[in-house]
């Protein structure tokens, strides 16, 4: 799940390169790593990759602004990491 | 540097009128050795500032409206725009975009998209619209776009966007200020004359404007001001009352957004000021002190500034090549 996210983010979603020091820490909205398309497609990516149902309440930073927190996201909604 | 206040965008009315004017007259006659201008009137603020403006430049037999309706337009912006004609004395003419836009596909394409988010659209009765979430300065959020569907009834159901969805409305959406431009060229062209832009500040820096659409003119004598100076100008020079006291608005929707909703998410006086402080390296002590806002919440409004602004960089800009 990890590298499957980590390869969208930064081959599918992002805006040019990484940053600097880019790790599954960095946050995509501070970084400028995804713009609102970036987002908008990670939302779908996740949907359709993992089966989960991304509810509007959901769509927060906590919830989604790192690799780290996707996974811990995912992980509450009962997917487990690989 | 002084402290920052509101009124750091107080402009002098009359000062500013006669700079512009000056600027408007030079570029038509001296720069682009035209015999006048054709301005798209939208019926809003800026398109009755730049009229205005291009009467006191140049006279009145100098300016042309053009205004430029589709089906999905609001009624009153058309009324409003041939009041602010004739307040001005100069020719107006509409060109009704909506065979054009049909043969472009640009309403099949849109109400495919919506149609499949929405079962139950009904193209010819219920109104649609697409936004953002709103309280962007109290909750850390993602720019995700959701389209609003409204029965006649008053019943409205919200569709969350994905990227290919929007991107699709988008397309269809950008062809109605596309098809604007061209109109506004032939006039010009035809007549020896200048597009004039009605882009400001406001609009320039978040990237909330088309390219080769209402980006594409010859001119743009507000893009040096931010939407509430236009205001201020707007009220000195002419416009009428009725355009004045009207919300903002994209109008290319059929159901009704104002600019905040559907992009800029704050109220203008506060982002106005906000891009003013960004712009000027303001320190956030400082903006938070004149706009009562807490640091957590100026740094949500910067990540959205710079958000933006990186995302539609190539809107300001001519297109990169090889060439030096």
């Amino acid at each position: 799940m990890r590298e499957l996210l980590r390869r969208f983010i930064l081959d599918a979603a992002a805006v040019g390169k990484p940053p600097e020091g880019f790790d599954d820490d960095t946050s995509f909205l501070d970084s400028g790593l995804l713009d609102s398309t970036g987002i908008m497609e990670l939302v779908g990516h996740l949907e359709d990759q993992f089966g989960v149902e991304v509810e509007d309440q959901e769509l927060v930073p906590e919830n989604l602004d790192s690799i780290n927190r996707l996974c811990a996201y995912l992980g509450r909604k009962g997917v487990a990491e690989a | 540097m002084a402290k920052l206040s509101r009124d750091v965008l107080h402009v002098d009315p009359r000062a500013e009128a006669d700079r512009i004017s000056a600027f408007i007259r030079e570029q038509v006659t001296r720069n682009y050795h035209r015999k006048g201008v054709v301005v798209g009137m939208s019926g809003g603020l800026d398109s009755a500032v730049v009229a205005c403006l291009c009467v006191r430049a140049l006279g009145p037999e100098a300016v042309l409206g053009l205004i430029l309706p589709e089906r999905e337009s609001n009624p009153v912006s058309e009324r409003f725009a041939w009041a602010q004609i004739e307040k001005l004395g100069i020719a107006g003419e509409r060109i009704d975009l909506t065979p054009i836009l049909e043969v472009l596909g640009t309403y099949r394409e849109k109400d495919e998209v919506i149609s499949r988010l929405c079962p139950s659209f009904d193209p010819a009765r219920d109104t649609t619209k697409v936004k953002l979430p709103g309280d962007l300065l109290n909750r850390d959020s993602f720019n995700v776009f959701s389209l609003v569907v409204t029965k006649p009834d008053g019943a409205v159901s919200t569709h969350r966007l994905r990227a290919s969805d929007f991107q699709a409305l988008e397309a269809a959406q950008n062809m109605k200020t596309r098809s604007r431009m061209m109109q506004l060229y032939h006039r010009a062209e035809k007549m020896h004359r200048v597009v004039a832009g009605t882009t400001n500040r406001t609009e320039l820096d978040e990237g909330f404007f088309v390219k080769y659409g209402d980006g594409g003119v010859d001119m743009e004598p507000l893009a040096h001001l931010y939407k509430t100076q236009v205001f201020q100008l707007g009220r000195h020079i002419g416009v009428t009352e009725e355009i004045l006291n009207r919300m903002p608005s994209p109008d290319t929707w059929s159901g009704q957004v104002g600019d905040e909703e559907f992009y800029y998410r704050l109220p203008i006086e506060t982002l106005d000021i906000l891009l003013y402080a960004w712009n000027n390296g303001v320190p956030d002590e400082d903006v938070g002190a004149a706009l009562g806002l807490s640091l957590e919440q100026i740094r949500r409004a910067y990540r959205d500034i710079d958000s933006k602004k990186r995302s539609t960089w190539h809107l300001r800009c001519v297109p990169p090549s090889i060439l030096a």
